[in-house]
């Protein structure tokens, strides 16, 4: 294994880390600057890892092959979420390591789950990077690292097929680097455009970027424990229910878009799923919660029932009603599409659209096989046939996931802290799924206080392989990988 | 640039690769998917999976946009409609690889109709290159700059040889016949040096020199290595290779033995080339080859389809003490090692192919700056042999060469001045429309303001 290649690459990504935390050590300082050492020192802690390691670390050879591209991802993700804790720590804001970790890879992972009990009063820089570590985690920390410096060159396809969410990865531009600076310069754009629309709502600029970061990123960190239900605004929820349906989308149709092929993007059948299954949640969910007290109205219904549909689906996490008390119906159909997440390459976690498609097309044919055995049928998606090989990656990627939300459910269920089923089963879905709120103790309007460290520590693992999905963070554990 | 390559087969892989490393942005089309999959691991581009010659495909691939488009899959037909159709939707030069003869024949009617811009037939490329090897055979390898003005030619030192043993700058003093020509680039162990005056040739290095060719011959002529000419010749296999190196020797009163194993095949090439005598039969056989006299051989070159073959049985011959022998070897990594074991003269109808390629695409980018007019690579790729033409209004226009900044790894090797070759010293100076020879240890320069600067 090229061990020093890897030690200059993780160097590499904890420099871009600290440069990250640049724009909350402003935003700290524009607020009376109670915050900005902690900033400080933990840049300076990054400078005195990173530089060494990026500097010192002389490969003999820039080859990055799978095994250190997974290793890499792997490694900087955990190492990103220890450091990106520490702003938490210093400020006094999160005194405890564990509780930061876990809100640092809740933000990393773009989840959103939060063990604050107290969200309003804190200072501003560190909440500014509560918020900004979901913007930076939504479009992958290795992407930004390879759109800052493209002469990483080479083999890079590995770390971004390892981070960037979906079974399949498709290249804009010929050159890794130019697919990435791509990414955030759309990413970049539609998020401005959201800070925009919020301000037009009557936000002020500093809400309206914790929220357009949080929606951008689909985390679901917000700076008020009603979270965007705060604002009790038909407007900021009309405008962030529309951004959370669009970042859901993938990012390489809006490049299409913008690049005049918009029919093609259109026509994507991802897309299509993603929007039905979209709506037809929304107005199931608008008709079940019409007769209680968020319902009333069929406008009224539609308005709560249209934002937490999109809040779920898109894995953000907002809430703007206390939906851990609707009926169990509209729980369920929430639950759904906790699990299904949004379209690959979008910032959402979830299982994803195309790989619900695939699997519920191989479903299809599974059944008709029965009765049908000699017939040869092949799995179309996006109008060309998909390989077996993609396919039963896809199936068993489906069981992992599934594996997982159960084995993480009943380990923390160990912990006793939370005596009801719902909250630990929905603890472990909402972790993996990246999603953020829960129902019962975890619900929109609880947190994650509760649980002890242990439990802490299992969850956040949950998150991280949720959103690395599943398969390079457990590469870690195989004993093959740290062979020579 | 953008490059569009259909076909990630060998010549097209090396190149991508050889692109990439220059900063070009590349897309590959290939048909296999296991091959688009693997390409797509190891290479920075876009990989598509797709019939080259589709319309759609090529579109997916942005061929519209595409600046160079190179098809160089198996089929020879392909890539004409692949060259054919990538015009038609905008692309904005096509290369086709045609190697079978019977395309061949009608190229320059084929060229026109389908608006290629350049055909590329490795095999017959190939051919001209041992063609060049056998005219000169102390040479391990030759290649010629300026439209013909200036040779760089390699060689391997031996024991006697007057160069070695001292240091280069002594070498008038010791040696006043010893005509004057440019040590660019010793290569030793592996390693490539680009000697100064203080350097030392010892035995076994492999030199290259450079000068007009009646220097560089008569250079060769004062070391006693102007050994007689080749008169007759043994080609292993009868591929496309050997029948192209045939049609080229015969001509120039060479005779040529050929060795084909397929008795089909040998009647038909014995058909097509009247003047050679083609054996059939197994040239790995070393009965057979003494009965067809190899130790008179002036030279044997063995260009099988499999490289090991070609390795022992040239090996076999060297020891039978054939003066040139030449080996095709496809398979690049192993060089090193074939070099070690005495066989100099290696030829690769890949590597070939893609230094030409390269060649055209390095002369089509930055259309203003001095583009390369010429790309020869010494030495597995280690080192670069590039000739430019110097551009009006440049920089180090009309300066003495003492005055400038010439990049380390690098040495302004030859000027060609109005047809007069210049070895530059401190004194000499470029001028505007001067053809400029520069080694280098470093691919990729594309430009002689990236090495010479004020």
């Amino acid at each position: 294994m090229n061990i020093l290649l890897l030690l200059k690459l993780i160097g590499s990504i904890l420099l871009v880390e600290g440069a990250a935390m640049l724009p909350a050590l402003v935003i700290s300082l524009l607020y009376g600057g109670s915050d900005a050492m902690a900033f400080v020192w933990t840049i300076l802690i990054l400078c005195a890892v990173g530089l060494p390691l990026r500097l010192l670390c002389k490969p003999e050879q820039n080859n990055l092959r799978a095994k250190e591209g997974f290793l890499a991802v792997a490694l900087s993700w955990v190492l990103l979420s220890i450091f990106g804790a520490l702003p938490f720590v210093f400020s006094g804001m999160i005194p405890n390591f564990i509780d930061a970790l876990f809100e640092a890879v809740s933000g990393f992972t773009t989840t959103g789950a939060s063990i604050l009990t107290q969200i309003e009063g804190n200072p501003h820089g560190v909440m500014f990077w509560r918020s900004f570590t979901h913007w930076i985690g939504g479009m992958g920390v290795l992407v930004l690292t390879l759109a800052l410096l493209p002469q990483m060159g080479g083999r890079t396809s590995h770390l971004v097929r390892a981070e960037s969410p979906g079974p399949t990865l498709s290249k804009i531009a010929p050159k890794m680097g130019d697919t990435a600076k791509i990414l955030y310069l759309v990413y970049g754009v539609l998020t401005l455009l959201n800070w925009l629309a919020l301000l037009l709502a009557g936000m002020n600029p500093y809400d309206a970027a914790i929220h357009a970061l949080g929606t951008a990123g689909t985390g679901g960190f917000s700076n008020y424990a009603a979270s965007v239900g705060h604002f009790n605004s038909v407007w900021i929820e009309a405008i962030t229910t529309f951004f959370m349906v669009v970042f859901g989308v993938n990012f390489v149709l809006y490049f299409k878009l913008v690049t005049g092929s918009w029919r093609e993007g259109l026509r994507n059948e991802e897309l299509r799923w993603y929007l039905g299954i979209y709506v037809g949640i929304t107005l199931l969910l608008t008709l079940v919660i019409l007769p209680t007290s968020d319902g009333g109205t069929f406008l009224n219904s539609l308005r709560y029932a249209s934002f937490q549909a999109a809040s779920l689906m898109s894995t953000t996490g907002y809430a703007t009603a206390d939906f851990n008390l609707w009926p169990a119906a509209a729980k369920m159909l929430l639950l759904l599409v906790m699990f299904t997440g949004s379209c690959a390459g979008s910032t959402a976690g979830g299982m994803k659209i195309c790989r619900i498609g695939m699997l519920t097309k191989q479903g299809i044919r599974e059944v008709r096989r029965t009765f049908q055995p000699r017939k040869v049928q092949v799995v179309r998606f996006e109008g060309k046939g998909v390989e077996e090989s993609v396919l039963s990656q896809v199936a068993v990627f489906a069981f992992m996931y599934i594996l997982l939300i159960l084995l993480g459910a009943m380990l923390i269920s160990l912990d006793g802290v939370h005596a009801d089923f719902e909250t630990n089963i929905t603890a472990a879905i909402t972790c993996v799924s990246n999603v953020g709120p829960g129902f019962g103790a975890v619900g929109p309007m609880g947190s994650f206080a509760g649980y002890s460290a242990y439990s802490k520590l299992i969850l956040s693992f949950l998150m991280l392989a949720g959103r690395l999905e599943i398969f390079p963070l457990l590469a870690l554990f195989h004993p093959a990988i740290w062979r020579r | 640039m953008r490059i569009l390559i259909v076909g990630d087969g060998k010549v097209g892989h090396t190149l991508a690769e050889e692109l990439i490393s220059e900063g070009h942005n590349v897309v590959i089309i290939d048909r296999n998917d296991d091959v688009v999959r693997k390409a797509d691991d190891m290479l920075d581009a876009m990989c598509i999976h797709g019939n080259g010659a589709n319309a759609k495909t090529l579109l997916d691939a942005n061929v519209d946009k595409a600046d160079i488009v190179v098809a160089a899959t198996a089929s020879d037909e392909t890539n004409m409609l692949c060259c054919l159709i990538a015009k038609r939707l905008g692309a904005k030069y096509t290369i086709a690889r045609i190697r079978d003869p019977e395309y061949n024949e009608s190229l320059t009617l084929l060229q026109h109709e389908l608006g290629l811009d350049m055909t590329i037939n490795p095999e017959r490329a190939t051919a001209l290159e041992i063609s060049q090897l056998l005219r000169f055979p102390y040479a391990s390898d030759i290649e010629t700059f300026a439209k013909g003005h200036v040779e760089l030619v390699a060689f391997r030192a031996q024991e006697g040889d007057v160069i070695v043993g001292h240091p280069l700058k002594e070498l008038p003093a010791r040696h006043p016949t010893l005509p004057r020509v440019l040590y660019c680039a010793v290569e030793r162990d592996g390693a490539v040096t680009i000697p100064n005056g203080d350097f030392v040739i010892r035995v076994g290095d492999l030199v290259h020199v450079a000068g007009e060719p009646v220097t560089v011959t008569n250079f060769f002529r004062v070391m006693g290595r102007n050994a007689k000419r080749v008169k007759n010749v043994m080609l292993l296999g009868g591929g496309r290779i050997s029948y192209y190196l045939a049609r080229l020797l015969s001509p120039a009163g060479i005779h040529v033995t050929m060795f084909e194993i397929n008795e089909e095949k040998a009647a038909t090439l014995s058909e097509l080339l009247p003047h050679v005598d083609v054996i059939a039969g197994d040239g790995t056989d070393q009965e057979l080859l003494e009965q067809e006299n190899i130790t008179g051989m002036d030279a044997f070159i063995s260009l099988s389809d499999r490289d090991e073959e070609n390795l022992m049985t040239g090996l076999y011959a060297q020891q039978l003490g054939v003066q040139k022998v030449v080996v095709k070897n496809n398979r690049l990594a192993y060089n090193g090692v074939i070099n070690s074991l005495g066989i100099d003269s290696l030829v690769s109808p890949r590597i070939i192919t893609c230094n030409m390629l390269l060649r055209y695409v390095r002369a089509r980018v930055n259309g203003g700056g001095t583009s390369v007019e010429k790309l020869y690579k010494l030495v597995d790729g280690k080192a670069e042999a590039l000739e430019f033409i110097a551009r009006k209004g440049d920089p180090y226009i009309g300066v003495p060469l003492k005055e400038l900044d010439v990049r380390r790894g690098t040495l302004v090797a030859i000027i060609l001045h109005k047809g007069k070759v210049i070895i530059p010293f401190g004194n000499d100076v470029i001028q505007a429309g001067d053809s400029v020879v520069i080694i280098a240890n470093t691919s990729g320069i594309t430009d002689l303001n990236e090495v010479i600067r004020r």
